[in-house]
């Protein structure tokens, strides 16, 4: 077999892996045990992250598109976010587990949510089909992985204290509001091209502002020293609910042209 | 002249931001609750913001007016507060670091404006059209609908569509275009849209017509606002490297 016959049936096992339903759930169920692990072997946090990388890739190869519609895809996705940035940014602290230890929680947290709903197969329509489009979810989403980092930071920060916990917390912060800047940004190229008009008042567009908002407010309050410490990351754990809400809640809850 | 100088100051603090900021999340968490209650708000993209908000009762559009007051409030803040900055760190060696939050700040306004226009003076139409189907435009131009085709795959999904058109002035021919997904039509402040395709029986598309005068602003409101920010965060990350450096 000659290099171009195996890359084709590489791609069709993967393709095959992410068709069939009980190989796709003992991936994600093996990343869970692998990061579960993790607290023992920071090895494990590697290979777990390694298998929800594959789960996206064959993902992707099966719907031909990047894999982020519908809650499954979008959950699977900000786990695997969430730890892709936190291993790097637990290398800045002394304590590295201190860190990596909740944020892996949480990426459990999120892939076990993505069980709970059936993944988005139906061909995407015409109009989302467009590079705008895929930049708008995909930045959203690093920032909503960076605002959960964030949050975690702020508990780390009211359970034991530390000057660099709290500076972390807000430059991360910072990251995260130019990426959700960008995703909106861009979200309004793609709505002008796509429908005409790159400002809906939709329930979603409403919660966007909200949260865009209280960054906003978050980072202008920051400059000023009487705002650093306890008050600051209090509002940097608050935001993290925000952020959820305007995710999932809206979504769920809300009757809003812009669901996922 | 004191009440006078303590406004002022007020509209040169930071705290005012901040105090206006969360008032502005305030009102709109209450908008974003009663806007799902009130079938009154469906028709809120038809027409222009300011057209349709005057033509509500004030009962289920208080809280966008409040908005709108506190909106204002902000940007006169936000402009007083920039060049406030200016104009006290002129003299500063780390020009950069100075000018990111103001050129951030500028595209805040730029966006802001990009809505003040939008909400006069936007205009939205929305039709079928056929093969063969004449559309008069609101600037003076004549639409023809020469050819509607529409793509499926073996599921019968509709994967893609376009639409050939051309254009007329009283009779005379302008140009032609076509209209795809993401691609719609432009001509003299005018944007087509294809909003939907039926295919049965004979192929149809829902066509909008729409004016976004806020459209530009809003690009060069949401470039200054990334240019900014990028500033903002490669100065960060300079005098962060710059600090272990010196560790």
């Amino acid at each position: 077999m000659n290099f171009v016959e195996a890359y084709w049936k590489m791609q069709d096992s993967i393709i095959s892996l992410s068709n069939n339903e009980h190989a796709a759930l003992a991936i994600i169920i093996s990343a869970v045990i692998f990061y579960s692990l993790g607290y023992y072997r920071v090895v494990f946090v590697y290979a777990a992250f390694l298998l929800q990388a594959i789960y996206l890739f064959s993902r992707g190869m099966q719907l031909g598109r990047l894999p982020l519609i519908g809650p499954h895809d979008t959950l699977f996705f900000l786990s695997a976010s969430t730890v892709l940035f936190a291993v790097p940014l637990s290398m800045k602290l002394k304590k590295r587990k201190q860190l990596l230890y909740p944020v892996l929680l949480l990426s459990v947290v999120f892939m076990l949510l993505s069980l709970a709903y059936k993944p988005h197969n139906v061909p995407l329509t015409p109009l989302l089909k467009t590079f705008w489009f895929e930049a708008h979810i995909v930045l959203s989403f690093f920032s909503y992985a960076l605002f959960s980092i964030a949050a975690v930071l702020g508990v780390m920060f009211l359970i034991s204290k530390g000057e660099q916990i709290e500076i972390l917390q807000c430059k991360i912060i910072l990251i995260g509001y130019c990426l959700f800047s960008a995703g909106m940004i861009f979200g309004g190229i793609w709505a002008y091209f796509a429908w005409g008009t790159y400002w809906l008042w939709t329930p979603k567009e409403l919660w966007t502002l909200i949260l865009w908002l209280f960054y906003s407010l978050y980072l202008h309050a920051r400059l000023r020293k009487w705002w650093a410490g306890k008050a600051s990351v209090t509002v940097g754990i608050i935001g993290f609910f925000i952020m959820m809400f305007t995710y999932l809640g809206v979504s769920l809850f809300m009757e809003s042209s812009h669901a996922f | 002249m004191k009440s006078a100088r303590n406004i002022m100051k007020i509209f040169f603090s930071l705290r005012t931001s901040v105090w206006l900021m969360t008032a502005l999340m305030l009102i709109l968490f209450y908008g974003a609750y009663i806007m799902p209650l009130k079938k009154e708000f469906l028709m809120l993209h038809t027409t222009p913001l300011f057209e349709w908000l005057l033509e509500q009762p004030l009962a289920i559009t208080w809280w966008i007016w409040g908005a709108l007051l506190v909106v204002s409030l902000l940007a006169v803040n936000t402009l007083l507060c920039s060049i406030e900055s200016l104009i006290k760190r002129r003299s500063s060696q780390k020009m950069l670091l100075l000018i990111a939050p103001q050129i951030i700040h500028a595209g805040f306004l730029f966006l802001l404006l990009a809505h003040v226009l939008s909400s006069c003076g936007s205009f939205k139409g929305t039709t079928f059209a056929f093969h063969g189907t004449v559309l008069q435009l609101p600037n003076g131009l004549d639409v023809v609908f020469d050819e509607i085709h529409i793509d499926t795959d073996q599921s019968g999904f509709v994967s893609g569509w376009h639409a050939n058109i051309r254009y007329f002035r009283r009779g005379r021919y302008v140009t032609r275009d076509i209209i795809r997904p993401n691609d719609p039509s432009f001509q003299d402040g005018l944007g087509m849209y294809i909003k939907a395709v039926r295919t049965r029986p004979f192929p149809a598309a829902l066509v909008e017509v729409s004016r976004e005068p806020g459209a530009v602003w809003a690009l060069v409101g949401g470039v200054c606002f990334l240019g900014g920010m990028i500033i903002l965060l490669v100065m960060n990350i300079r005098r962060d490297a710059e600090s272990l450096q010196f560790d």
